[in-house]
Formats: structure tokens, sequence, C-alpha cells
């Protein structure tokens, strides 16, 4: 059984990624907000790379995610595990309310309507001042320790818990992802990109595998709001701004479209590289115009292309056979 | 009844610039497929050209007629160099490319600018205000007005009556019919994107007097764009007008009746277009 | 032969912890003996244009002070991004990282808010100059410090002095951005409209993004206002005055901006413009004491510079910062914070004051005017003072609780 669950090399990787990382990076804080994002990432990446539709939704999702783990906490005293669950059930509402309505359209339509509802979201948690913190954002969100009937599991307190908590909702997540996608679920997916009108000729309700698909990825994106919103002990206004949406499409973009692991790469570059310019030169923005440009423009598939095509030339160096790589093509990593 | 006039007023001057924003991205969405995010920065680039050249020669007409040109240039250079190579590639790499270009170009502004905005101000021959009793209007804005006037109409009269115009006309339908019958498209794609820089270039230099020059003002004309085309109809010249002109109105009445719901109201009524009526006022299907 | 794979990612795994992990985990062992001061300003971003003068005056005062006071700092810079998430994520980065406990600095109060928590938390200490109430008000704590008058000083020394200078200029106008700190703002003007018997003629909302102000200020001009009190700051400030100037109405009506950010303010609204305007602002080189002279006199020398609401604001926070670490005699956290509490000095304003009930600066409030371009004695020379003065809620009236 455990077979079935053990992983192809990419989510190895992904494993080894999350032990490495808090060793690697300057900080466990650092490694804690590339998690966060990875997060967030593979939430946009399934809508993008598995369904082909690019929202600017995600920022909606991420930000009620976080407003709804931060109020619970603040307000409920419900605990980490109700945090978590309210940032479930709303982010599962807003991707269906907003899903729903955008899913009628298609190609730059599409764009455009998740475009305005994230603006409209925006003014709402603007508006709603009361509640939300308005432009001061919420404020002193607890974190109190991750306890199951009683007994403390993760005490919460120190970075490296906090970080520990993330990593495991990630892998969690990750785990879950790669076998949707690797599922006849995952598979009707990628047959709606490909060629819409050939689904629907085939007999497939297209529609309703859209809008579970954007609920998914609204879920996946408010999980990851949410542990933002543990992680900074705070849940600000820009958590729901249309640029947090557009960050999150590039970090999707930048890694790679082609594989879920894509969004660890991607997220990492974005998070640790973004920082290191940022520290060195005021104008980093301009290095990252710049790499967009390059991305695009050469490199279509992102890092992961890049790690794949590195791979591809070790493999070819250094011949492994076996049923491993059988087992790596059938799950589509 | 006053108070609306000059509402109105005010809502035609604003929604002028947005429908010369507007246009140009209509157009080249609507001929290239090609969705620029980059549209913004050209925007950003025609105000702090205007700054620039009056500054420097005291003479805002000089950066009216020279400023934009220089845009367009600098757009059709940008354009037959690498962004030809994406017009058949999936809407999220040339989103992704533009967004790249307006942060490069907004990255430079600030490197030779700085990061703190600057004041531009109004030509000499349109300083001080129009008054008539108790109304008083600016009558910079009047001249905006007027001169969009003028350039739309002139805009029209290139759609309608040239050659290039029939050409744009006929590629906003199908680019393939119209390579096929012998026309180099690359070429089309080239100008129509140097017009559409050139617009939004324009629209720049009009708005630096009314709202200053500042780095950072690409986004919101980006996402103005979108809402006008998106209302107005995509690859639609009357659209891009009456959708610049409905939003342009909205948004200072709404700001009479409901000032903080003044910008929302705009996403609304994009979203609730879409849904509801895709082609926008005057879009095709 | 099926292991193989696997085994290679793990040995590979193994080795690059050892490779990578190694630089950083020594790293981290070898923390600095110096104290760290970090500043946290937006260098990039919409915000930058102010951030970088506060990073600039920051780091000058711990040039030019910290041997003074026998401190060995180590200056950190952090670019907030103008973003409350990124500016947070990075102070926590860097408080796990190197142990820094003394910060400085923000722009935005989402960011000086939410990092004053952290701080907290981490028992460190953070000096601020950002404007929301809540810094020294509701969300108080004994870390945050904060040199900048609060909304309440504000209005009070620039309503109330302009209010008996123009005794006949009984209706007022407000236009006020949407959000908590315009809010609090209009709450006490409105409070001193009430008192002083000013008849409240209309207030515009607006949202923080908003560039275009003809519709507001229609509405404004229609209400037939004798003064026209602005209560937005920034790039929407300035927008607001330019296009009030556009539409004639510096003729008519008294302009007031209550919350100017200064010299890079002026600069970017102009002579022309500013002329005539009242403006509130919480500092200006030509303040007459003999510690702002003493900063004029380093701003100079430095790259030949004039000070300006933003550079001072950042040096007076790191330079308070190492005044309570000398007069601590020490670097722990808690000992600076006693020291700075009750603490006074001599500052920008003159004789300043932090209390102790709130880590609030006591400090002048200034009420000033634009020139004329004929009477300007430089090009920088855009305001006069008109009057100043120390306007703040006492311990009873406040809503901070500190423990």
């Amino acid at each position: 059984m455990l077979r079935r669950l053990l992983p192809a090399p990419a989510m190895l990787a992904s494993i080894a990624a999350v032990v490495v990382l808090p060793l690697i990076l300057p900080s466990v804080a650092m490694a804690t907000e590339v998690v966060v994002f990875i997060i967030a990432t593979l939430g946009c990446n399934l809508l993008l790379g598995y369904v082909g539709l690019l929202s600017f939704g995600q920022a909606i999702s991420f930000g009620v995610g976080a407003y709804a783990c931060g109020l619970a906490l603040i307000h409920l005293h419900i605990g980490v595990w109700g945090g978590l669950f309210a940032a479930l059930i709303c982010s599962i509402i807003a991707g269906l309310v907003v899903g729903a309505l955008s899913i009628q359209k298609r190609g730059i339509y599409f764009v455009m309507l998740t475009f305005a509802f994230s603006q409209m979201f925006y003014f709402i948690a603007y508006a709603m001042a009361e509640v939300t913190g308005g432009d001061n954002g919420l404020l002193n969100v607890p974190r109190p320790p991750l306890t199951v009937f009683g007994v403390t599991l993760l005490s919460l307190g120190t970075p490296l818990s906090m970080y520990c908590l993330a990593a495991i909702v990630f892998l969690v997540l990750f785990v879950f992802l790669h076998r949707l996608v690797a599922s006849p679920f995952g598979s009707t997916l990628i047959a709606i990109r490909e060629n819409e009108e050939r689904a629907i000729a085939v007999g497939y309700n297209t529609r309703i595998f859209k809008i579970i698909a954007f609920v998914i990825s609204s879920w996946v994106t408010g999980m990851a709001g949410a542990l933002y919103a543990l992680f900074l002990n705070f849940a600000p206004l820009s958590n729901i701004d249309v640029s947090m949406s557009e960050r999150i499409i590039i970090m999707t973009i930048v890694g790679g479209t082609n594989s879920l692991f894509g969004s660890v790469l991607g997220a990492t570059f974005y998070v640790v590289v973004g920082n290191l310019l940022a520290s060195v030169w005021p104008r980093w923005l301009l290095v990252l115009g710049i790499i967009l440009i390059v991305v695009a423009g050469y490199l279509r598939g992102g890092l992961w292309s890049g790690v794949e095509w590195t791979w591809q030339r070790l493999r070819a160096r250094w011949p492994v056979a076996g049923a491993v790589e059988q087992r790596e093509d059938r799950g589509g990593a | 009844m006053n108070l609306y006039l000059i509402q109105v007023l005010n809502g035609l001057g604003i929604g002028m610039i947005y429908f010369l924003i507007a246009v140009g991205l209509s157009v080249i969405f609507g001929i290239m497929n090609f969705v620029n995010f980059a549209h913004g920065a050209f925007y950003l680039l025609g105000a702090y050209l205007c700054y620039a050249i009056a500054a420097a020669t005291d003479s805002f007409w000089l950066a009216l007629a020279v400023g934009p040109l220089a845009i367009g240039a600098l757009a059709w250079a940008a354009e037959t160099r690498f962004l030809c190579r994406l017009y058949r590639v999936e809407h999220m790499y040339q989103i992704l490319v533009t967004l790249g270009l307006a942060l490069v170009i907004q990255e430079l502004v600030v490197l030779i600018w700085g990061p703190i905005g600057t004041h531009v101000s109004a030509p000499a021959l349109f300083r001080g205000v129009l008054s008539y009793g108790d109304f008083a209007y600016p009558k910079y804005r009047l001249f905006v007005i007027g001169f969009s006037a003028v350039l739309a109409l002139t805009l029209w009269l290139l759609l309608e009556r040239t050659r290039y115009g029939a050409i744009l006309r006929a590629g906003t339908e199908s680019t393939e019919m119209v390579s096929l019958l012998g026309i180099d498209i690359f070429r089309l794609f080239s100008l129509t994107f140097a017009l559409g820089a050139y617009l939004a270039g324009l629209a720049g230099v009009l708005a630096a007097p009314i709202r200053g020059a500042e780095p950072f003002m690409g986004p919101e004309a980006l996402t103005i764009a979108f809402v006008v085309v998106v209302i107005g109809g995509m690859g639609s010249f009357a659209g891009a007008l009456a959708g610049g002109l409905l939003v342009g109105v909205v948004q200072s009445v709404m700001s009479s009746l409901w000032s903080e719901g003044a910008n929302v109201m705009i996403y609304v009524a994009m979203a609730l277009v879409i849904l509801l009526r895709p082609r926008g006022l005057f879009g095709r299907t | 032969m099926k292991l193989s794979r696997r085994k290679f990612v793990k040995d590979a795994a193994a080795g690059a912890m050892l490779v990578g992990g190694a630089p950083a985990m020594l790293g981290r062992a070898l923390a600095a003996e110096k104290v760290k001061l970090c500043s946290l300003y937006p260098l990039s971003g919409a915000f930058a244009g102010v951030g970088k003068p506060g990073d600039v005056g920051a780091h000058l005062a711990m040039q030019a002070l910290a041997k003074d006071y026998g401190l060995d700092i180590d200056y950190v810079s952090i670019d907030s991004e103008g973003n409350p998430g990124r500016g947070v994520a990075k102070v926590l980065a860097e408080i796990q990282q190197s142990g820094t406990k003394f910060f400085a600095g923000a722009i935005l109060s989402s960011v000086a808010l939410a990092v004053g928590a952290e701080v907290h938390k981490s028992g460190g200490v953070f000096f601020t100059a950002v404007g929301a109430d809540e810094v020294t008000g509701a969300n108080c704590n004994r870390s945050m410090f904060r040199w900048s008058v609060p909304t309440y000083g504000a209005i009070q020394e620039t309503v109330v002095p302009l209010i008996a200078m123009f005794p006949d200029a009984k209706r007022w106008y407000t236009i006020t951005p949407k959000y908590v700190f315009g809010d609090s703002l209009l709450r006490n003007a409105v409070d001193v409209f009430k008192e002083k018997g000013i008849e409240h003629v209309g207030n515009s909302y607006h949202s923080l993004s908003e560039t275009e102000f003809s519709g507001y200020l229609t509405n404004a001009a229609a209400a037939k206002p004798d003064v026209l009190l602005l209560l937005n700051f920034g790039s929407q400030s300035t927008n607001t005055l330019r296009q009030a100037a556009d539409f004639g109405m510096k003729n008519k009506i008294k302009i007031v901006m209550v919350w100017a950010a200064g010299l890079e303010q002026y600069q970017e609204i102009g002579t022309d413009v500013l002329d005539g305007v009242y403006v509130g602002c919480q500092y200006d080189v030509t303040i007459d004491s003999p510690g702002n002279k003493k900063i004029v006199e380093l701003f100079k020398r430095d790259a030949n510079r004039i000070p300006s609401y933003a550079s001072v604001g950042g040096y007076i926070c790191a330079d308070l910062i190492m005044r309570g670490m000398k007069a601590a005699g020490s670097a722990e956290p808690a000992a600076v914070i006693k020291a700075l509490e009750g603490m006074k000095y001599e500052g920008p304003t003159g004789n300043e004051e932090i209390q102790a009930f709130d880590h609030q600066c006591v400090k002048n409030y200034y009420l000033l005017k634009g020139k004329p371009a004929a009477q300007k004695k430089s090009s920088d020379d855009y305001v006069e003072i008109v009057s100043f003065g120390k306007s703040f809620l006492t311990q009873a009236q406040s809503l901070c609780k500190m423990a």
C-alpha cells in the first residue's frame, strides 16, 4: 500500500526540498514564506497548467483564506484546526461563487471576469473595515498550539514548528493534487484544456469539471492564505489585491506549468531571488521584468523544463533502468 | 443643475483620455489577439516625456507633437524585435512578457527621473479658468475635450476613409483573409501596435498637466483600459469612444452620489457586461 | 538497480544539505557582536519616493552619531516594498536570522502596526514615524515608540489656529480618504468644528487609489465653503490641490492640507500651486531650534542635502534608539525601553519628550503657508511657518492601555 503512495521522483524531490529549505535558506521564516507561496502556486498551477484557465482570482482565495483563519482565531477561539477549517469553508464558497460565474465565459473574457471579481472582493475587504481591519489589516492573529484531543502536536511557538505545519500542509496537498491530476478527473481536465469542444462532444459536462477545478484551486490557495495569516500573525489587505494574483501567476509560469513540481521551483525562485535582489538593488523589479521576458520568450516550460532538460542529460550519461522509470512515466510528474 | 453639468464635463474630459488609452488596446487585441499588459507603460512614458520635453524646451506643444511619436517608434521597435514572436502563443505568455516589459519601463523611469512624482504645467495658452458668471471651468480641461474630439474624428476618418483604415477594419474581422489578399500582415501588426502605443502616449501627455507624472501611474491606466475595452467591445473604435465616455461620466457623477463606490462600480459594470453582453456595446460577437 | 535512482536522489539531498547548509548554519552561529539596528522602508514600489529619504536619514544618523554615543552599530536596511505582507515577513526573517532587536522606520501604518506586534513578541524595540493613531492608541505596546504627531495634534495645530486667524471663515468642506486614518482625521476635525461653531458644509469620501478629484472638487465648490480642508495625503493630496488650483478655487477659497509630507511633496506640487495654501507638517527645515540646527548642518555635510520630514523622520527614529541605548548603558531592549520612557531631549522641533504611558513623543506640529515665487529665498524654500504647538490626548483620553 505504501508503494501506491510512494512518490515518483518529483514527489521525493518535494519532500527533499521541504526538508532542505530551512537549512539552506538564511532563516526559517523565509522558508515558511516560500512554502506558503508554493502552496498558493500549486492552486494556480492546477487551474492554469491542467485546465488551461488563467485566473486573476488567486488573490480572492488567498485573502479570503487569510481573513477567515484570522477572524476564526481571533473571535471564535477555536484553535488552529478551526482556523484552517474556516479557511477551507470560506475559500470553497468564494471559489464556488466566483468560479460558477466566471466559467460561463472563456478565453480573455474569463480572464477579465476574474480580474473584475478580484477588484470587487478587494473593495469589499477594504470597505468592511470593522471586520477586516481595512487598510490596517487584521492585526494580532493568535497562533495557539496545534492540539488533537488535548495532546499538543506542534506548539507553533517557534519558527521551526510553524514551518513544520506549513510543510506538512504542503505535503498533504501535494500528494492530493498529484493523485488528482494522475486520476481520470485529472485527465479530463487536461482533455478540456487541449480541446474543450471535443471533450463536450465526447459527453463530458465541462462546466462542472471546470467549476470543481476552480473550487479545488481556490481551496488550496485559501489554505496558503490561512498559513500566511498564522505565520505573520497578520492578514494585510494586500493579500486580496490584484497584484497578489499577479505575483502568484508569475510564480506559476516561471516555475513551469507542465508539472506540479514546477510550482515548488517557481515559488522558491521568486521569493528567494526576490529577497536577494531587493536587498542588493532597490530597482530589483527591473531584473524581475527581464526575467519574465526571458522566461516567456525563450523558456516557456519555466524552470521545470530546465530541470527536465538537465535530468534528461544526466539520464543519457548514466542510464538507470528499472520499474521506477515506468512508474514515473505513467504518473505524469 | 449646474453641479451635474460640471460633473458631466469632468466626466467627458476624463472619458476622452480613457478613450485614447483604450482605443489602442482595443485595436491591438481586436486585430492581433494580443493581450498587451505594457499598455499602461506607454501612458506612463507619455506623461514623463511630456515632463522632460516641456522642462527642457519650455514647450508643451513640442511635447505633445514629439513625445507620442517617440513612444510609437519605441513600440514599433519592441514589436518588430521580439513581441511579434508571441502572437501565436497562449495569452498567459503574452501577459507575462508584457508585464515584464511594463516593469522594465517603470523601473527605468524611476532610474532616470527618480521615484517621486513631478509636476507638469499646462500650456500657457490654456492656463486658468473660463468664467461665465458663477460657472468656472479649467481651460485646459476644455482643451483636452476639444483636442480629443478632433483626434477622435481624425481617427475615425483614418479608419473609414483611408486604405490603411480599411485594412485595419478588415483585420479586426479576419487577419487570415487580409493576408490572403496579399497584404503584409506583419507590417499591419507593427503599424497597429505602434499606433496603439502612440495613442496611449498621447493620453499620457494630455493627462500629465491634470494629474502630474509619477512612476506608478501605469497600472491604473491599464486597468481602466481593460474596463473600457470590455464595456465598449473589443476591436471596436466606436466602442472605445462610447465606453470611455460612459465610464468617465459615470465615475464623475458617482463622486457626487456615492464617492467611495465610484471605483468599484466600474468593475461591477465590467463583470455585468461580460456576463450579459460579452461583445460590449459595439463589439462583434 | 531499482533503488539506485532513489538512493541517488537521497545521497544528492544529503550532499546538498552539507554543502548548502553549512555556510548558513555557520553564519548563524557567528552572530554579530555589534548591535544591529535595522531600518525598514519601502525602497521599491509605489512608496519609494518617501521611503528612500527615510532610509538615508536613518543611515546618516547612525553614521554621524553612533560614535558620539559610544556605540558600535551595525546598520541593516530592509526594503518593505510598500507591501505589508513582505515587510513583516522580512522583519521576521531578520529577527530569526540575526537576532536583531532594534527596528526603526516604516511609512505605511499597516506595516508599522504589524511590525510593532512582531517586534513586541520578540522583545525588541521599534521606533516609527507613521500617522495611524492606533500605534500609540488602541494597538500600543511596550516595544513600539512613535515620533510623529497623530491625528488629534495634527488637527488641533492646523484647524484651530486657522479658525482664530480667519474668524469670518465659517463654512468648511472636507475631502477625506475613506479608510481608518482618514476617518480619524475627520473625526477630530468634526470635534473641533462643533467646539468652535464652524459649519461643516459637506464631506466627500474617496477611495485610496483615486487620482481624479474633479468630481469631489465640483461638489465642494457647489457647497460654497470658505475653507477647503484636505484630509488626504501623499499623491492624493497633491492631485487634489493641483486640480483645485486648476479649477480656480484658490482665489475664492482657502485651502488647507492637514497632513503634508514635506519638502518632496512641495517639490512635486510646485510653487505656483502651493502659493497661498496652508499645510500642516511634522517638520520644516526652517525650524529655529538647536536640535534642528545640528540636523541641518549634518545633512549639509553629507552630500549637501536639505532635510525634509521624510528624511528627518528616519533620522530621529534611529537617533532616539541610540540615545536610549546610551542612556541605558546597554543594548538590552528592556533597559532601553525604560531609558526611553519619559526621556526629555533636544529634538528637531525643540524640546521634546517621550511619554511613558503610550510611548508617544510630545513635539510640535507646524502650520505653514506656501510662499509666492517672489518671496522664495532659494529654489527649495517653499513654505514659511505660521504657527506651531503641542497638542496631545491626555492619558485619560487615550485608548492606550499598556501593561
